[in-house]
């Protein structure tokens, strides 16, 4: 037995009923909307569109640059014609977005070469054009994470394909299908950040991903693939870090300070494919489950997508779908209509009928302490939910301060354990909100 | 089409409910149950179907006087009904029976705002109450031929008394209250809860080692055997000690307050004139019980 503590974690139904199909690419949309603002899982400040309505554009051409490290360039990923630039509303947010009709072509964009970086400045130059980012759920840029090897040695690059979050098969694919792109990615890396180290984190119920990539790079000291158990949230960073390594990013630091940073997998293979081909990121593998889909199915897809299109990829809709999630069963989000459009982070569409979507009301804490037991982190989200129920505002912030609800990841364990079926997840999401405006206010206010 | 549901995550739950976990508990203390009855006859029976009616009931009515929303059906009630008959002997007076469980359910529990806000152990608190109130049909435990005497924790201290055999603990054939004699049955109901995961297995061991561990110390082994099996310390351990709303949240708090449990109830039956302290082991560990989680509270990743 090892005497490492061990980090809480949940067993959960894996419904990975599409590890097994090889995404398939979807025909041609007859358009593309592709937002350029902070969405859901999109990059965080607003890109800024260097197209006018009317200009015909092709594929992989620049339709929005980026502004700094918050947001990414945006390129078109089909050929046509800039039908609009519109206000676009899902799931309550709101962003600019550039309509583009396609000519059913998918003409390539002729200037499109293959970077020859010949120095980390100018790689990094590199990953910023290619507009890859995140792709684990953040849609941070790449190149702006990279960019941490300017400032300190990595040492360690963690490759994140653990996948841990129920229906997400995309990833798995992407192991499967893409080793060539993660050992260019890799070498890349080794290349220019001066990297020793690349750990290939994947859960056992990968066991053909596991087997290929250790296979693929047997001789190669330098990286190893590492089994990790299927255990939720194993991708979580903090959590993958600790497995992984032992390490733990300690409140105001940065992971990369340690000489370490965590890159998801598909992330790394856009990267590289930008290096190989030339073409930046205009189209993603998405996984498209659930009880109300006929056929579930992994598809390659232009970025900018509806859910519609991917709806009619899968053989259409069982059943009206009463919830449509993008993004796994934990953390993803709810997207209000059938018409939203994919994002480059959008990883999955889940699609769930009524029955799936029925809920127990909530009833008070019996105290049971399964919430505590399964956090990943160690807190207690009984008494965030205590807290929040007081009147007294100071109270509340000393509490929510003192068991220190910010750290919360929201991976979802509490709620999901919770035989009071109370929605703890969402109260620390609240909580966090609370603190946050307090400790604004309170700062103002001169304390 | 209807407008697709917007909600937060996790958009999917494990199936556990409080009603689950209750009905859980019931089912561990139905070997406890059912052996009393076989050891001390039906009258044990008509206590433990009084102790259960009067509890559900007095919840229904106060939320029903009270216009609170109605709670029966998360079975809390039955458990506590049941609880406190096993913790009673078979000889106590229906009438007595019932007080307890209103007692436990209105004053204990519901007065201070019902499922999951009372800091003591209803249970618990009402059998102490009784034990005051009734002391001389409480106090006495049944013997399995129905006649009130001394139980074997009365004994212990008694120079040359005759004890039951091991076996004779360990199957119930000894006096006590109906639910803690059949050492047999109780270990039944922890397997089940453990294999339901309802509760762990520290705090059972930990309150059970350490009146062990002292008692051996203290008296030796013969000694510590029959301290273990004698009293209500399997049922309180179990059953009692395990208490989610009483307890603290933590595992590592819910260890040391199984370890006070133990120290406590060691020396109330080592040093104190009273035979048996398991219950007020538990009651002076509850009002601890916050206090441990502070005290033990350790610092959460990427946290201060």
């Amino acid at each position: 037995m090892s005497l490492k503590k061990s980090i809480s974690s949940l067993k959960l139904p894996h419904y990975k009923s599409t590890a097994g199909m090889a995404p398939v690419r979807i025909p041609i949309p007859k358009e593309v909307l592709l937002p350029v603002s902070p969405m859901n899982s999109h990059s965080a400040t607003n890109a800024e569109p260097v197209v006018q309505v009317g200009d015909h554009v092709t594929v992989g051409q620049l339709i929005a640059r980026e502004k700094d490290r918050g947001s990414a360039h945006i390129h078109a990923s089909v050929s046509g014609t800039v039908k609009a630039i519109e206000n676009y509303t899902a799931a309550g947010k709101k962003a600019l977005a550039i309509r583009i009709e396609s000519d059913g072509k998918m003409e390539k964009c002729p200037d499109l070469k293959i970077p020859q970086p010949t120095n980390l400045d100018e790689f990094l130059q590199c990953v910023r054009d290619s507009g890859a980012v995140g792709l684990g759920g953040a849609a941070y840029p790449v190149w702006a994470k990279l960019s941490a090897a300017q400032k300190s040695h990595i040492q360690t690059v963690l490759i994140n394909g653990a996948e841990c979050e129920p229906f997400i098969t995309c990833d798995h694919r992407v192991m499967l299908e893409y080793g060539d792109l993660i050992q260019k990615g890799i070498e890349l890396l080794k290349q220019f950040l001066g990297s020793e180290e690349f750990i290939i984190g994947i859960e056992k119920n990968k066991p053909d991903a596991i087997e290929q990539l250790t296979e693929r790079f047997k001789d190669d000291p330098a990286v190893k693939v590492l089994p990790l158990s299927s255990v939720y949230p194993q991708g979580a960073k903090q959590v993958l870090l600790y497995n992984a390594t032992g390490k733990v990013v300690e409140k105001g630091q940065r992971m990369a300070s340690l000489g370490v940073i965590i890159i998801n997998v598909y992330s790394l293979v856009k990267m590289a494919e930008y290096f190989v081909t030339g073409m930046p990121m205009v189209e993603r593998i998405v996984t498209v489950e659930g009880s109300a889909v006929k056929e579930p199915k992994n598809l390659i897809v232009p970025i900018g997508v509806t859910v519609r299109d991917l709806v009619e990829a899968c053989g259409g809709l069982k059943e009206e779908p009463a919830k449509i999630i993008f993004g796994g069963a934990m953390m993803g989000k709810t997207q209000d209509s059938l018409d939203n459009v994919l994002l480059k982070a959008t990883n999955a569409v889940v699609l769930m009928n009524r029955k799936d979507t029925e809920k127990t009301a909530p009833s008070p804490c019996i105290h049971c302490g399964r919430c505590v037991a399964v956090c990943p982190l160690g807190l207690n989200p009984a008494a965030f939910s205590r807290a929040m129920e007081l009147e007294d505002e100071d109270k509340k912030a000393a509490i929510l301060q003192k068991e220190q609800v910010r750290v919360c990841m929201e991976c979802g364990c509490c709620s999901y354990v919770c035989p009071a079926h109370r929605p703890l997840a969402e109260t620390n999401n609240k909580a966090i909100g609370f603190i946050r405006n307090w400790e604004k206010a309170h700062k103002e206010g001169g304390k | 089409m209807e407008k697709p549901i917007m909600s937060s995550g996790p958009h999917i739950h494990s199936g556990a409910s409080d009603r689950r976990i209750m009905l859980d508990v019931i089912l561990a203390l139905l070997p406890a149950a059912v052996a009393g009855v076989v050891i001390f006859g039906v009258k044990a029976l008509w206590l433990i179907l009084t102790c259960v009616i009067a509890a559900v009931l007095s919840e229904f009515l106060f939320n029903l006087i009270c216009k609170k929303k109605q709670t029966v059906g998360d079975l809390s009630a039955v458990v506590t009904g049941l609880l406190l008959a096993l913790n009673l002997s078979a000889n106590v007076p229906l009438w007595q029976g019932a007080l307890g469980s209103v007692f436990a359910i209105v004053l204990v529990k519901c007065l201070f705002g019902g499922i999951g806000r009372n800091f003591a152990n209803p249970a618990i608190t009402a059998r102490v109450f009784l034990l005051m109130a009734f002391t001389s049909t409480v106090a006495g435990g049944t013997l399995p031929d129905g006649t009130t005497g001394a139980t074997p924790l009365d004994l212990i201290g008694t120079e040359g008394a005759q004890l039951p055999t091991l076996l004779q603990m360990f199957l119930g054939q000894r006096g006590g209250a109906i639910g803690e004699t059949c050492i047999l049955a109780l270990l039944i109901g922890f397997a089940y809860l453990l294999i339901r995961k309802v509760i762990s297995w520290q705090v059972p061991v930990i309150f059970m080692g350490t009146v062990f561990v002292l008692s051996l110390i203290f008296g030796g082994f013969n000694t510590a055997v029959y301290e273990l099996l004698a009293g209500g310390l399997v049922l309180g351990a179990v059953f009692m000690a395990t208490d989610y709303t009483t307890t603290p949240i933590t595992l590592r708090a819910r260890m040391w307050f199984a370890l006070g449990c133990g120290l406590i109830t060691f020396v109330i039956r080592w040093f104190c004139a009273l035979p048996e302290g398991v219950s007020y082991s538990i009651l002076c560990m509850n009002i601890l019980a916050p206090w441990l989680e502070k005290w033990t509270r350790r610092k959460p990743l990427g946290g201060v």
